[in-house]
């Protein structure tokens, strides 16, 4: 990866616009700043970024609808979403509409390079899977086996139960992205699975978590994003 | 003299009797009343006045009397029967004798009854509508009350709302308008402590400014909390939650701001998934926790423990610091803030702090408990009902 990669920012407030900037810059990032939302689609069609942050509120047009004709470009671009606390139901619609990851404001600045980082490593795997999936995952010391239906932490097999090993193989084959709680329900039991059945989901999650002897307050795996959904680490 | 008090005392005592009895003795001892009476005023005038009596009209008085006073008309009829009886064996010749061959007498008789029945429907009418309009006046009388007293009432709701809302929006909107600049701040400041050109005597400058940058985050972030739970006026935003999930959320926050911290988490086998608002429970372990590391004096064994307790998940931060102050201890045992002068330099943050944290936990029905471990240190519990309470 000889070029440096584009990230387009659509942000209109000045200050934050600023500091991402020179933070991406410093990390050697090539960094181009939109102000409003027409701005940011213009920028979007001539440049062709490797990623966007996008803020949800903006002054001319709804985040949301940026988002919405970003996602119809045949080039997949990896959208992070910055957004502010009492927007919280649109950044799951925007999760749903298959943003990547979403911060929340105030944010800190290594904690936007991280998530920038994963969302760019997944996007070079698709490109280079070019859409076949992979059998075999792995995630640090956590290996996934989609054909033998394993699970290896280092050299010792851990045992799920069928739907626990469908969340995993779920949150693994989409690594890096915050799957929300609708999207893995939809996946793991069904496209008529009702909002009831989230309990369960979570459940599932708690006892994933112990078999992996996860630490919820420093995950090595999996990723809580509160009252939205769970990302796989992948780094 | 002597008499007449004891009379009319034992009058008003027989009157107050008879007004005692219910409805069908009371009319009963009423209308025989009367129409003894009337008997009584007939036969002294006969003496005087002879033959040419008048007794008919006098008993027709009596009926009118009696349907005044009872109830309906049945006593006023029967009375004008028997009346007509009487008069015409008592005060008409022959006397003590009935007869109707004398001429003009069925007449009489016949008229009698029929003006006294016509007398006592008319009177009983009469005395329903009376009753009827007095019932109206006294129903229109207690809406029209009612009415008045809801108007107030609703007055007095609407402008409390109206002040809590217009708090709350001011509230909102200055720690919403406050976070963007903030945001910036810190930004900038971890930006340009992250690059080269910083001499170390700017960087302990851009360090400061980070970190006050960050407290007044977390300080908006109570303000925030404190608007979405004002007095339990506002319905919190429940859901259930997996209680680990919330507690690891808020020790990656509180490890960002101080990432020189050691904390523990220990996590039950128990699932502890139960309703609540997670952000503000998240903002209440954050509180604890940054209380802990700001108070104690203790790096390196601040604990938060997770578990289940009958009907209560239970959240507990322990450190092994200096402990409290029996002025902290008695401010949260009886829940109100602490006093200004113990928040000076050393407990920055730490009233306003407890107090968020004490008022959404009770928001939320829950428990909260502040003690000194006697081995040392202090410990911070709250625990949430596992179920809704049945009322909600």
């Amino acid at each position: 990866m000889s070029e440096k990669q584009t990230i387009l920012i659509i942000e209109d407030e000045r200050a934050i616009s600023n500091f991402i900037g020179r933070a991406l810059t410093a990390n050697d990032y090539r960094v181009i700043p939109a102000f409003s939302g027409r701005e940011g689609l213009s920028l979007l069609f001539s440049h062709g970024p490797d990623l966007v942050l996008l803020d949800l509120g903006l002054p001319d047009m709804d985040g949301l609808e940026v988002l919405a004709q970003l996602r119809g470009l045949p080039k997949e671009v990896p959208v992070i979403i910055i957004s502010a606390r009492d927007r919280e139901s649109e950044k799951v619609k925007a999760l749903d509409m298959g943003a990547d990851d979403y911060v929340v404001k105030p944010f800190g600045v290594s904690e936007l390079l991280a998530r920038i980082r994963s969302a760019l490593r997944r996007s070079d795997r698709l490109k280079l899977s070019q859409g076949n999936q992979r059998d075999v995952y792995q995630i640090k010391d956590l290996t996934i086996d989609l054909t033998r239906h394993q699970v290896l932490l280092g050299d010792e097999e851990i045992h799920f139960t069928q739907n626990e090993f469908k969340i995993i193989e779920l949150l693994a084959i989409y690594a890096g992205k915050v799957l929300t709680y609708d999207f893995i329900l939809k996946h793991v039991w069904g496209p008529y699975s009702s909002s009831g059945n989230n309990q369960i989901l979570r459940v599932n999650m708690a006892n994933i978590r112990r078999k992996l002897r996860e630490n919820p307050s420093d995950p090595k795996y999996i990723h809580t994003e509160l009252g939205i959904g769970y990302r796989m680490l992948d780094d | 003299m002597g008499l007449g008090h004891t009379l009319s005392s034992w009058c008003r005592q027989a009157v107050e009797q008879v007004r005692r009895l219910p409805d069908v003795p009371r009319d009963l001892v009423l209308t025989a009343a009367i129409f003894l009476l009337a008997y009584w005023a007939c036969s002294i005038l006969i003496h005087h006045t002879g033959g040419q009596n008048n007794s008919s009209l006098v008993f027709v008085l009596a009926v009118v009397l009696i349907s005044l006073v009872t109830k309906g008309y049945i006593y006023g009829i029967a009375a004008s029967i028997v009346g007509a009886f009487f008069i015409n064996y008592s005060f008409m010749y022959p006397y003590a004798a009935f007869s109707l061959s004398i001429s003009g007498y069925p007449v009489t008789m016949l008229s009698m009854v029929a003006i006294s029945c016509i007398v006592c429907t008319l009177t009983a009418r009469l005395k329903r509508q009376a009753v009827e309009a007095v019932r109206r006046e006294k129903k229109a009388k207690a809406l029209y009350e009612m009415n008045e007293k809801l108007n107030a009432e609703k007055a007095a709701i609407q402008l409390r709302s109206d002040r809590e809302t217009i708090r709350s929006n001011i509230l909102r909107a200055v720690s919403h308008d406050l976070r963007t600049p903030l945001t910036s701040i810190s930004g900038a400041a971890s930006v340009l402590l992250s690059s080269e050109e910083i001499s170390p005597k700017n960087a302990t400058m851009l360090t400061d400014i980070k970190q006050d940058a960050d407290t007044l985050i977390a300080m908006v972030e109570n303000l925030l909390s404190v608007t979405r739970i004002q007095d339990g006026t506002l319905p919190l935003q429940k859901q259930e939650e997996m209680l680990e999930e919330v507690a690891g959320d808020a020790l990656i926050t509180t490890r960002r701001r101080f990432p020189d911290y050691h904390i523990e988490l220990d996590i039950s086998d128990d699932i502890l998934y139960l309703p609540m608002d997670s952000m503000l429970i998240k903002q209440v372990i954050v509180n604890l926790l940054e209380n802990a590391i700001r108070h104690s004096g203790d790096q390196e064994h601040i604990r938060l423990s997770l578990f289940r307790q009958e009907r209560w998940a239970v959240v507990e931060v322990r450190d092994h610091g200096r402990g409290l102050t029996p002025d902290v201890l008695e401010s949260v045992r009886a829940g109100r803030p602490l006093e200004r002068a113990l928040s000076g330099d050393t407990t920055r943050g730490m009233g306003i702090g407890l107090s968020v944290c004490q008022s959404i936990i009770k928001a939320h029905g829950g428990f909260f408990a502040a003690d000194n471990d006697p081995k040392g240190g202090a410990v911070f519990r709250f625990g949430l009902p596992m179920e809704e309470a049945e009322h909600e």
